[in-house]
Order: C-alpha cells, then sequence, then structure tokens
C-alpha cells in the first residue's frame, strides 16, 4: 500500500504542469509549487496522501529577487517520506494564507516567521510577539537587518589589551588568534 | 560588614592604617579568620545561560571534585555566595542575571565563565546577546575559553578563594560604590523603565558604601519613574472565601 501510494503521488504530480516535482531520495521529495496553487497541494497531501504531520515551515528571504520562499515540510507516517514544498512570495507587502486550518501545529511557525521576518499569515490565530517579547526594533532575520552594525552601535567591546589578561599572559595564558585574523 | 566594622579590632588598624604605631599584633587575626572561612564555605548559583554549564557536572561530581574546596551547588540566589554566568547572555536573560545578581546577600562573587562573557564569543554578532558582562556587573574573575575544561574551572575557583582569602575579591562593594555607572549600562540597554524589586541605594546605605559614584544621572531618572515595592498579600483562606 504505502509503495502503491508513492507512486500514485510521484505520477500525479509529474503530470501537472504548474508543479515542479523532483524526487531526491526514496524518502525525500521535492515540490515547487505557485503561491495561490500550495493550499491546494497540501490539502491534497493531508486528505488523500497521508502526509498528516507538519514538521516545520521555514522561511528563506532572497533580497535580490525580491521575494521570500516558504518551505512546508510534510511527513508521512505511512510511506515514511518528507515532502518539501517550496513556494515563493512577493517580499512587498508579504503577507500570505495561513495553513492553519489544515495543519494546526502551523499557528506556531507561522507566529515565529512573522516575528523573524515580519511575513503576515492572513488566518492565523496569533501573531503577537512570541520568542523576542522585549524587541522593538525590525524583524531581525530579514537580509536588510545588519545585524553587525546594530551590534556596533548598541554594544561595547573589551579592549584587547587590558590589564588583567597582560597578567595571564605572564602566567603563560592569553589570546592565540585574534579575531581581526579569523575574519579574514 | 558593618557589623564587622564595629568590633573594636578594627578601630585600631583603622589609626594603623593612618600612620599610627600598631599597638596590637593580633589587629587583623579576626578579619583573616573570616575571610579564611569564607573562602572554604561558599556556595555556589550556577545560572546556566550557556553552552559552558556542560562543564560544571564533571567539575562537582567525584571526577573533579568540587566539595573538596568547600563549594556546593546552591538553589536559591538567597543562600548562595558566588553566581556563575556560564556563557552567552541574551539580552532578555541578562535582565534575570541581573535581578538574581542583586538578590544575593553580600560578600558576593560572579565568575564569568566561558569567551561569551568576556567579549561576545562566537556571538559577537547577534543582536540579541549583551557583550561585555563586566558592564552590568561587577566580575570577579573570568575563566575564559570556549569552553574550559574542569581544570580551569577548578583552577578559576581556586583563585578566587585566594582572592578572597587575601582580601583582594571585593567588586561586590564596586556595585554599591559606583551603582550609577552599572545602572546606566542597564538603562542604556534595557531601556529607561528599567527597574529592579532590590532597592540598591538603601543597601549601599546599608553597607555604607555610599561614594559619589553611587547616585548620579542614572539614578535620578530611575527615583523619577520607581515604584515602591509592595509586600506580598498573605492570606490562608482564598479571597472566594473571605468574600462569602
Amino acid at each position: 500500500m504505502s509503495k502503491e501510494l508513492n507512486i500514485w503521488l510521484d505520477n500525479l504530480l509529474e503530470d501537472i504542469e504548474s508543479v515542479q516535482f523532483k524526487r531526491k531520495s526514496s524518502r525525500r521529495v521535492r515540490i515547487d509549487v505557485a503561491s495561490e496553487a500550495l493550499p491546494a497541494l497540501l490539502e491534497l497531501l493531508q486528505g488523500h496522501a497521508s502526509y498528516v504531520h507538519l514538521s516545520a515551515i521555514s522561511c528563506v528571504d532572497w533580497i535580490d529577487n525580491d521575494e521570500f520562499e516558504l518551505v512546508y515540510h510534510v511527513w508521512s507516517y505511512e510511506t515514511r517520506s518528507l515532502v518539501s514544498a517550496h513556494t515563493r512570495i512577493p517580499r512587498d507587502p508579504g503577507v500570505y494564507l495561513s495553513i492553519y486550518d489544515l495543519y494546526q501545529p502551523a499557528a506556531f511557525f507561522e507566529r515565529d516567521i512573522h516575528e523573524m521576518f515580519g511575513v503576515y499569515f492572513e488566518g492565523s490565530p496569533d501573531m503577537e510577539k512570541f520568542i523576542l517579547t522585549e524587541w522593538d526594533g525590525p524583524p531581525p532575520m530579514r537580509k536588510e537587518f545588519d545585524s553587525e552594525a546594530f551590534v556596533n552601535q548598541t554594544f561595547s567591546w573589551e579592549q584587547y589589551r587590558p590589564q588583567w589578561l597582560k597578567e595571564i599572559e605572564e602566567e603563560g595564558g592569553g589570546i592565540t588568534s585574534r579575531p581581526e585574523d579569523a575574519r579574514r | 560588614m558593618s557589623t564587622i566594622d564595629k568590633f573594636p579590632v578594627r578601630q585600631e588598624t583603622a589609626a594603623v592604617e593612618a600612620g599610627g604605631k600598631r599597638s596590637n599584633p593580633l589587629a587583623h587575626v579576626f578579619d583573616e579568620l573570616v575571610n579564611f572561612c569564607r573562602s572554604r564555605s561558599m556556595f555556589m548559583l550556577h545560572y546556566c545561560t550557556g553552552c559552558g554549564a556542560i562543564e560544571l557536572p564533571p567539575a562537582m561530581t567525584s571526577r573533579f571534585d568540587m566539595e573538596r574546596l568547600g563549594i556546593q551547588p546552591m538553589v536559591s540566589p538567597r543562600q548562595a555566595d558566588i553566581l556563575l554566568i556560564t556563557g552567552y547572555v541574551s539580552i532578555k536573560t541578562l535582565k534575570r542575571v541581573i535581578l538574581t545578581y542583586e538578590q544575593m546577600p553580600a560578600p558576593k562573587y560572579v565568575i564569568g565563565i566561558c569567551s561569551c562573557t568576556v567579549n561576545g564569543g562566537m556571538y559577537w554578532q547577534s543582536y540579541a546577546t549583551a557583550k561585555v558582562l563586566r558592564e552590568y556587573m561587577p566580575v570577579d574573575v573570568y575563566i575564559a575559553g570556549c569552553m574550559p575544561r574542569p581544570e580551569a574551572v577548578i583552577s578559576g575557583l581556586r583563585k578566587l578563594m585566594g582572592d578572597i582569602k587575601s582580601g583582594r575579591a571585593d567588586s561586590w562593594k564596586k556595585y554599591f560604590q559606583n551603582y550609577d555607572y552599572y545602572l546606566g549600562n542597564q538603562q542604556k540597554l534595557f531601556g529607561e523603565n528599567w527597574q529592579t524589586p532590590t532597592d540598591i541605594v538603601a543597601e549601599a546605605r546599608h553597607y555604607e558604601l555610599i561614594t559619589d559614584q553611587t547616585r548620579g544621572e542614572h539614578t535620578a531618572l530611575l527615583e523619577k519613574h520607581q515604584r515602591p515595592l509592595e509586600a506580598l498579600e498573605m492570606r490562608l483562606t482564598s479571597k472566594e472565601k473571605q468574600t462569602t
């Protein structure tokens, strides 16, 4: 049964024109799909192909293409394989549909992505702050947020030749490789 | 410390420091005895923030056996002497670390383990981690490394013991003496409305450690919005039962 299901799914997805289908191994499938078709695809996978477990939703910021890539990883206990459904949405306004009605754990991932990338999911039950409750800057995982500049502006640094380090060096310790050298 | 100050031997040492002739050769004995006892019985509160905490179980248990030095883990800050910060502190965690530190009774000592507490370590680029722990609370001993081995942890603790015995480990006094500086750094990171339940200025007055640096523009800003700490209401029955 489980093998037949996989073959049946492969045949079906290869026949749909707008879906780019790539079987990477016996247990991994990559599907590239337009953002309008993704909820329908997930409904098909969950309802008819036993992909009932949403492992994760991840987000990639492709700033040069002005797009966010959302990746939905769904797992089937029956066929024991993972489908990664990739879709791209425009970066501005960065709004997409929630799949909370299909997979309830999605609320958790969508809230996280909203916090880290600023993508708004319509229909998600809670878009409040999640982990960064005490952060009021821009979403920090977006590519235009320059973490290094923020750090240099906010924090000050320890001197590299303080007195206590000289004392340690006298005892035979100290810095062996400097950060400037490592960053080169 | 204020009780020790009231002992008559202390007054004689003050006379020696002022240039007088030392009359009593046993003048320092009591202080030295207190310092010795203090260095040999330390309760350690390990605030396991980062990865460095993984080196503490071997340092504590039979392999390296911290307890032979008189160091034991302790569960509450009210009974602890040493605060171990074992790794990176995120800005959110730093608030809790400061609350914990301020709850500990003096004399208290802080040990920063791992490179992250020194200068951010491998998280130097991260927007969420505080970089230099020394700016927010005085640190007695840094144990650098990523991560330091249990031998290094033990060696750092032994260094702290030596410092306590010789009376050099007095960084907890710096927190009271330079409170304005530390509070300024905290306010810079947490915003102007930052307030802890502990009244540090009153505590500094209690320990007689008030200097020019204790109060300043930052404590003035704190006093502007500071709410006095309210005692928790205690009752034996639930509120619904009382009303009916």
